[in-house]
């Protein structure tokens, strides 16, 4: 597994998803900087909540979409798959491989978050002490609730023979979230959707999907995240190549 | 584990929308031989190796590579198996040697043997190179150093030559020729064209419409060859019902009496009668069908293969 992580390493290392990691990181920071005020009760949790409904509404499942669809991309595009499943390696190790640069990418993408949250923060003078339990629960939150969408969009990245497919799928289950983030019925269960409702701190949101508890959310995403992993690696270590 | 074969497959068959692409195939591949797997195009050859390497599932059969099941041990296996499927897979956007470097951490083998494998196929030069710039020959032999990094004693080759010019063939052909026959690497290298592995194999398999309608030596299937004596005469027509009135079996093809392969003996006597009849006899040829011929007679398939 580690052997399969280091090679990964070396098809990522020089992919264009480098450009793509810190895009909402620095759209956030001059958002932050200009949509907060050191004058308000509480700036953090102001700032917080501002800057990740659109990072957890939009670019966090996007990003998700396109990662998954990126470490399939160079495996598709010149018979990647045969050459690689045609060496000693289990195809257990290879799914979760990817699945685990998947996650890579995005847990960096959230530490960018949270240091140009800090930035905001500091920059624009926020009184301290600085809410670390509220800011990385919210961080970490999101991450974890990519899980279930990663399993998914690996599954339907692994299934079409294309980049543009899979992303394609992403983004038209992405467009909604707004309104499926009012569902407290629907929304819990919408893996497009879960980064938000665990990103933003519900005191910020208290309507629709976010009034469900974060016990609840995380069993939701815990049971999703196991259905979504085990079809798509049942049907990748059955997949002819 | 004692088994001669490097590669043995029983009544191996490939189901795909309810046709057999692959239908009870028996191949058998001794340590140490260059195999040759022939057939048009769409025959199974490919389907059949995607199954050796475990890509694909068989629908039925039996599959033993190095003695050892591919269901059971496919990794233990792989692990001595080198091999280039189809078309040459990479990721354009590494040079020759970080598509090597990405292999070679999977194999776990020193560093050294990437610039071993680059220096076999000639690609020292280029290594610093994505690969999306080279040429097809070029990706080609990228393929067969990638297939050789893990220094295999079985390496399966599909189509090494697909797709390349007559240059590019020769130079991909030289290149299998010079792999180190002395370490007792077994090749098997698929192939539409009888002429591609007629100089380096030892045994073919021909394979039709799923079939295996041969499996034999390349001497074995010279012999399958029809040959026959072919003379050019000056009457040619007199000169055969002579020779059917002394009871000899001949025939006039383009101007010429062809007969079928005779022993020395008779073709004197045939000789002596016309010559005695006032026949002149210009010259008698033996010809031998061109292993072409064969291959296309068994595969009943004509033109492009």
């Amino acid at each position: 597994m580690l052997a399969m992580m280091r090679s990964e390493w070396m098809k990522i290392r020089r992919s264009i998803v480098w450009l793509l990691v810190p895009i909402s990181p620095l759209l956030a920071l001059p958002a932050g900087l200009l949509g907060t005020s050191a004058t308000d009760g509480a700036p953090w949790q102001e700032a917080l909540a501002l800057l990740a409904v659109l990072h957890a509404m939009l670019f966090l499942p996007l990003l998700t979409c396109v990662f998954a669809a990126m470490v399939c991309r160079y495996e598709h595009l010149n018979g990647g798959w045969k050459q690689l499943l045609a060496l000693p390696v289990s195809r257990t190790s290879v799914y979760a491989a990817k699945l685990a640069v998947i996650l890579l990418l995005l847990a960096l993408v959230q530490l960018l978050f949270l240091l140009a949250l800090l930035m905001v923060g500091i920059l624009g003078g926020f009184a301290p002490p600085i809410p670390w339990g509220a800011l990385l629960s919210s961080v970490l939150g999101g991450w974890i609730a990519c899980l279930p969408l990663a399993a998914l969009q690996l599954f339907a990245s692994t299934l079409f023979q294309s980049f543009a497919a899979p992303v394609a799928a992403g983004v038209v289950f992405t467009m909604p979230n707004m309104l499926i983030a009012n569902s407290a019925q629907y929304g819990p269960y919408y893996p497009w959707v879960q980064p938000m409702l665990a990103m933003i701190p519900r005191e910020h949101m208290a309507f629709g999907a976010f009034g469900i508890t974060s016990g609840t959310l995380l069993a939701v995403i815990g049971v999703s995240f196991a259905a979504f992993f085990l079809v798509g690696w049942t049907y990748f270590s059955r997949k002819a190549v | 584990m004692n088994s001669p074969w490097m590669i043995e497959t029983k009544q191996l068959t490939k189901m795909l929308g309810g046709k057999p692409v692959v239908d009870r195939v028996d191949m058998l591949i001794q340590k140490g031989e260059i195999y040759g797997f022939l057939g048009p195009n769409g025959a199974g050859k490919t389907t059949t190796i995607r199954m050796l390497l475990g890509l694909a599932r068989p629908s039925s059969g039996h599959i033993r590579l190095l003695g050892k099941d591919i269901r059971r041990e496919r990794l233990d296996i792989l692990r001595k198996v080198g091999s280039l499927v189809e078309y040459p897979s990479y990721y354009g956007h590494l040079s020759g040697y970080e598509n090597l470097e990405a292999v070679r951490r999977l194999l776990d083998i020193p560093k050294s043997r990437i610039d071993e494998v680059l220096a076999i196929v000639r690609l020292t030069k280029d290594a610093k190179r994505p690969v999306k710039g080279y040429s097809l020959g070029m990706k080609q032999r990228l393929g067969i150093a990638t297939a050789l990094l893990g220094s295999p004693e079985l390496l399966i080759l599909d189509e090494p030559t697909n797709g390349l010019d007559p240059a590019g063939i020769l130079e991909i052909r030289e290149l299998i020729k010079s792999l180190p026959r002395s370490q007792g690497v077994t090749i098997l290298i698929s192939s539409h064209l009888l002429s591609e592995v007629d100089q380096m194999a030892t045994r073919v398999g021909i394979i039709s419409s799923g079939r295996m309608i041969f499996q034999d030596s390349i001497a074995r299937l010279r012999k399958q060859a029809k040959s026959g004596i072919r003379m050019r005469v000056s009457e040619p027509e007199q000169a055969m019902r002579l020779l059917h009135g002394h009871g000899f079996q001949a025939a006039v093809e383009s101007e010429l009496l062809a007969f079928d392969d005779l022993p020395d003996a008779q073709i004197g006597a045939m000789v002596a009668r016309l010559s005695e009849h006032g026949h002149l006899i210009y010259r008698i040829e033996e010809s031998a069908a061109s292993l072409e011929r064969i291959f296309l007679d068994m595969t009943g398939t004509e033109g492009s293969l």
